[in-house]
Formats: C-alpha cells, structure tokens, sequence
C-alpha cells in the first residue's frame, strides 16, 4: 500500500472521524474568532478593513523605477506595497562595489541613500498606504523616518513592516557579512526605536518565507521562525521593553506551498502557539500582543522554468488556501519567478488572481470556514504538536544564538533541506507537472516564454551616480557622523539607530554605515576585502 | 585512472546554492573530484584557483543574471592565460536565447532545469577525456 503522508511527512488517515479530535474542547483549543487562542484568527470579522491586503512584491532598477511599479500597481488595485532590495542593497553593499555592478537593480531596486529613498516614496500617499520592506530594518528605518519628517508626515503615524533575520540571514541567501551580536544588536535597536517613534509600523516581522525557500518543510518552517522571535523577545525584554509594548507589533511573514491543508493548518497552529507562549511565558496582557499577525508570500520554489503558466495555477490555488486560514496580507509568487523580477504582466496576473479570489468565489464571507473539520483541527494540532516539539529540542541543545553562529542550522537543516528537496523531485516523491511528470518539448514551451525571458541590464549607470554623489557631499560632516556611529556601536549599551539616522542625514550610504559597523565589532570595512575605508577615523 | 578535477563556483552576489550543492553530491558519487567554491567569487578568483588546483573543468551554476557578464569575463581570462579549461554552466534561469549566446562565447555545455545528472556526468567526461 502506498504511503499516505502530507509533505511534511504527516502519516495522513483516508477519512476523519470525531474519534480523531478526541479531547477536543473547543473553548480551550479554538474559540471563536477574535477570542484566545485566537486559532480562527485574530479579529471577531475576519478583515476589519473589508479585506486583507492585497500587495505583490516589487523593485527593480533605479528606485525611480520602482516608484512607476508601485504606482502600477496601486492603479491596478494593490492595497499594499512591499519592497525588496537588489542583491548588493540587501548585502549592505553600494552600487560603486566591485561585487555590486553586474546585479544593480537586476533582482531587486538599488537603494543606498537618502536621496535613493526619497525616489523611492515619491508621491506616495503615506496617511493611507501599508509600505513594507524585504531590506535591512537599519537603513529603511532610518530612510523612512527622515523621509516622513522632510514631508511633514508624523511618523507615528506610519504603516508597513520591515522583517528581522538575524538568525539565519548568512545561510540563506540574505548574507549581511556581519556577526551574529551586531546582526541582533541592530534588529533589537530598530524594534525599540519603533515602540517609541513609530508604534504604529511592524518593525519585527519574523520571516520564515526566505529561510524555508531553503527547502524546508512546514514543521521546520516554523519551528526555526519561533526559535528566532523567542530570542528576540527575550533579547527586548532583557532590555526592560514591556512586552505589550513591542508584542502587538511584531508579524510573521511565514510561506505556502502546495499542500493545501497543511499549509492552512500551520498558520492556525502557528496561531494557537503565538497566543499562548506571548501570554504563558512572556506574560503579555494585551490581546493584541497575543493575536499573531500573519501575513503571506506564497512560494517561488514551488514554481518552474518549465511550462510558466503552470505557476498561475499554483499562485492562486496557494493564495485561495491562505485566505481560507484568513491570513492579513497576501502575495502572489510571480509566475515568472524563475527567470526574472516581476514582469508588469505577472505583477497583474497576481494582483487579479488576489481579487478574483476575493470578489468572485465567497469564500470571504464566513470567518475560519474550515474550523471544525475533523481533518482539519486533527492535522492543526498535530502540527502544533511537532513544532513545539522541534522548538524545545534545539533550545534544549543550547543557546541558540550560538548555534547560529557555530553554523550549526546551516550544517544540520540548511544544507540537509536543499539536498532533500532536489532529490524528492528527481526521484518523483514531489510530484511537479511539467517537470518530472507531462513534461512538453521544449520547442512546445513557448506560452508566457517571451514574457519571463524578457530581462533587464544592470544599471551600470548608477555606479558613476553614486561615485559623484559621494563626492558631493560635505565629507566633513559624513567623517563626523560615522565616526560617531564607530563610536557608539564600539561600546554596549546605546541604540544605534540615532547614531544610524545622523549618518544617513549627513549624506553616509548603506555601504559605508554597514562597513563602519564592522570596524567596531573587529573586522574588515569590507568584507570582501576589496574597498578601503573612505576615511581614517 | 586519474581522477577528473571539477571546479564548481556561483559568481558574484548570486547566493542560490541548491543547484550548486546537489550537482556536487552527483559528481562526487559519480567518483569525480570536486573543488567547491561555494558563493561570492568574481571571475579572477575562479580563473586563479583553477589554475592553483589544476582542475580539468569549471563548472559555475548560475541563479542570476550576473553570469551573463561573469563567465565571458572568465572565459576571456582563461585564454588569457593559456589555460585551456572548458567551462560549463546550469542553472534554470538559463534562457534558450542565452544559451546560444554563452556557447558563441565560448561555453562548452549549457545545462537547464530539465538536465539529469547522468547527462550531466556524461558530458564532463567526454569534455575531459575529449
């Protein structure tokens, strides 16, 4: 007999039946929408706003570029914007880098200043739009802050997100070249400068998205992303932060893959375990400190190269179950993800599979319709189950902040993930239509080809911009603002984000704040070796 | 027989390493030598270090477009110093248009998402013993 296993290996039953929610008490484990455990999410109405917010993600190119995008995609209905940096902007490296030029705004927008920031926000209407941001929380926070205050915006004002990685963003993709205390240090900074300068705005997004694109599965998903804001948590407490004042704050921007059910049970037992640690252990009072805010990206890595239009199908099956486990905030993978950044046409056909699923189906109108399914509160508490479990055994091995840095996620999960992944799919455990099972020739894969093989040049051109930008300034007064920023970030204690918001004032670039950073904690200006510091401190 | 030396590199800030961890595994259970390079080398790093480690072949697994300017680049270099080493490149971003134009530049093979390892194996040899 085959084996009946949901994709995390859950041995699954053909039918379920009451004798499978035994001990299932309802007030207890679920309750009604808007009441602890907040399992069937976190309002009483599923959307207090109507609807969750409907965004892609998005840049490209210069930020003048970006800015078109964003407004593309306002015009075309997005009720939210998120952001995600080029790979030399996310390394904290500037165009003008030896590593930087041929990937200028190819997978992401290049941003490295103020001025960057200011093209990138142009016109855009900040008293009602949801900004969020796949960048480091230091420099958006900064830009942002700066930006809201040049315009006469109160920044308490703010809306939109930021994500924190400290944990895993050197194994995954994200790497920052900076060691594990300031990669905490900085994420714990901009946190507590939000609860008190824009408490409105989600700087602790947990991201499990990027670290499970690694190939992880739901349980592992989840249980590193717990790992990850346990810490925190306990790292802002340290500092004597009431947890009801950054908890209502903090989201979690967790993936979905194919799984349906599975992917729906996760997020409501991600929920149940939010609400519960938040209130058990870390003692906080206020209800919205213990209803999770979920928010979704749905995954790349379960899209193909092969046959593009397959990837519309996967996009909107993926997004119908986030709705249906009432998520706050959905996007779409572009269908072009293997090739490319969102291309205008993708970027829509996402967009306008968020609304058809939103004004076509129904499915909206009846908070958590699933809850009760046998099948579906069995599978959410065993994935609870497991999670937890995964949890307290890696805490049990240690600190885990140290495994971190010894590599030991990368070693034991990371590498082990990626491996495992590409083997399912090669040996057919994984099933993917038009890869290993209705592959067409590829003289016959030609629908949507032109689209996602459309690419974009560099922007060689802002290496120069930015070499003149820097010669522009006032170099004496960048020289003194980083030079306090050295100072400050060389002893414990003080919060870096006001040193970090003066330097970028005085016209200091992410490149140069970030190597800065590096010189107080003992290691190169540049990790790689290859630039000089602009000044002798 | 001796053992055939593979260099495999990702190129610039390209940080996607599935591709790149799974072929090694294939070619080092396929009794190859592997010299894994890993993330973040520019095309005179890989040039020196196939020429320290006498490799027979470089292999460079792409996830962004940065190959596209990187492995002319590395090629250019190769010549450039009499080292007659054929590189070979995969990687599902790999689009036909540029396949063509890799190999007009010198590739000497272009692997996409649909390649199997066994192909994969099969041309590194017949490259290397060619």
């Amino acid at each position: 007999m085959q084996e009946r296993l949901s994709q995390s290996q859950i041995p699954l039953k053909q039918v379920y039946k009451p004798g499978d929610i035994t001990g299932f008490d309802y007030e207890q484990d679920l309750n009604d929408p808007g009441s602890f455990p907040y399992t069937r999410g976190r309002h009483e109405n599923l959307y207090p706003g109507g609807v969750w917010i409907q965004r892609e993600l998005s840049g490209e190119g210069e930020p003048s570029r970006t800015n078109e995008q964003f407004k593309y995609l306002i015009e075309k209905g997005a009720l939210g914007l998120d952001v995600i940096g080029d790979t030399p902007t996310l390394a904290g490296l500037d165009p003008d880098h030896p590593f930087a030029a041929k990937a200028i705004g190819t997978q992401g927008v290049s941003l490295c200043c103020f001025d960057d920031f200011r093209e990138l926000y142009r016109d855009l209407p900040l008293e009602s739009l949801s900004l969020s941001h796949s960048l480091s929380p230091q420099s958006v926070m900064s830009c942002l802050y700066l930006y809201a205050r040049e315009q006469g915006f109160d920044p308490a004002k703010l809306r939109g997100s930021v994500i924190q990685a400290p944990f895993y963003n050197e194994d995954c993709g994200y790497a920052v070249h900076m060691p594990f205390k300031l990669r905490l240090r900085l994420s714990a900074d901009s946190i507590e400068f939000a609860t008190k300068v824009m408490p409105k705005f989600h700087a602790f997004v947990e991201d499990t998205y990027y670290i499970s694109e690694a190939g992880l599965d739901s349980v592992e998903e989840m249980a590193l992303g717990f790992i990850e804001m346990r810490y925190l948590v306990r790292e802002l407490l340290r500092r004597g932060l009431p947890v009801d004042s950054f908890a209502p704050r903090i989201a979690i921007l967790l993936n979905c893959r194919m799984d349906f059910f599975e992917e729906i049970a996760k997020v409501r037992a991600t929920r149940r375990l939010f609400a519960r640690m938040m209130r058990d252990e870390f003692g906080a009072k206020d209800r919205r400190s213990q209803a999770a805010v979920i928010t979704c990206h749905t995954s790349g890595l379960t899209l193909t190269a092969q046959q593009p239009f397959n990837n519309i199908v996967r996009g909107a099956i993926e997004a119908l179950a986030m709705v249906l486990a009432g998520v706050q905030a959905i996007e779409i993978s572009a269908f072009d993800e293997a090739y490319r950044t969102p291309s205008p046409e993708s970027h829509l056909v996402g967009l306008r599979s968020q609304q058809v699923i939103h004004m076509e189906t129904n499915v909206t109108k009846v908070v958590d319709p699933l809850g009760g399914s046998y099948y579906i509160e069995a599978l959410t508490d065993e994935l609870e189950r497991r999670i937890r479990e995964m949890v307290e055994k890696i805490e049990a091995m240690g600190d885990p902040a140290k495994l971190s840095e010894d590599g030991w996620f990368k070693r034991n999960i990371f590498d082990h993930a990626m491996q495992r992944y590409a083997q399912q799919i090669r040996e057919g455990k994984l099933l993917k239509v038009g890869v290993n099972i209705f592959p067409i020739p590829e003289e016959q894969d030609t629908l949507l080809k032109e689209v996602a093989e459309r690419k974009m040049e560099p922007c060689f051109g802002r290496i120069e911009k930015i070499r003149r930008y820097k010669q522009g300034r006032v170099q004496e007064r960048v020289k003194t603002a980083l030079k306090a920023l050295l100072e400050q970030a060389g002893v414990e204690g003080p919060n870096l984000m006001d040193p970090i918001i003066e330097a970028t004032r005085s016209g200091a670039t992410t490149g140069e704040i970030g190597g800065v950073l590096r010189l107080a904690y003992g290691l190169k200006y540049d990790p790689f070796g290859l630039i000089e510091p602009p000044f002798t401190f | 027989m001796k053992k055939i030396r593979v260099l495999i590199a990702i190129m610039g800030l390209d940080q996607h390493e599935v591709g790149a961890i799974a072929v090694s595994r294939a070619l080092m259970d396929a009794g190859i030598e592997v010299i894994y390079a890993g993330r973040f080398n520019l095309p005179g790093m890989i040039a020196r270090t196939a020429l320290q480690e006498n490799v027979d072949l470089i292999a460079m697994s792409c996830g962004s477009w940065e190959y596209l300017y990187y492995v002319p680049e590395l090629i250019e270099l190769l010549k450039a110093q009499d080292l007659a080493v054929p590189v070979i490149i995969g990687g599902s971003i790999i689009t036909a248009g540029d396949e063509k134009t890799m190999r007009q530049k010198g590739v000497a093979a272009v692997f996409g998402p649909s390649s199997t390892m066994e192909q994969i194996i099969e041309k590194i040899n017949g490259l290397v013993n060619s």
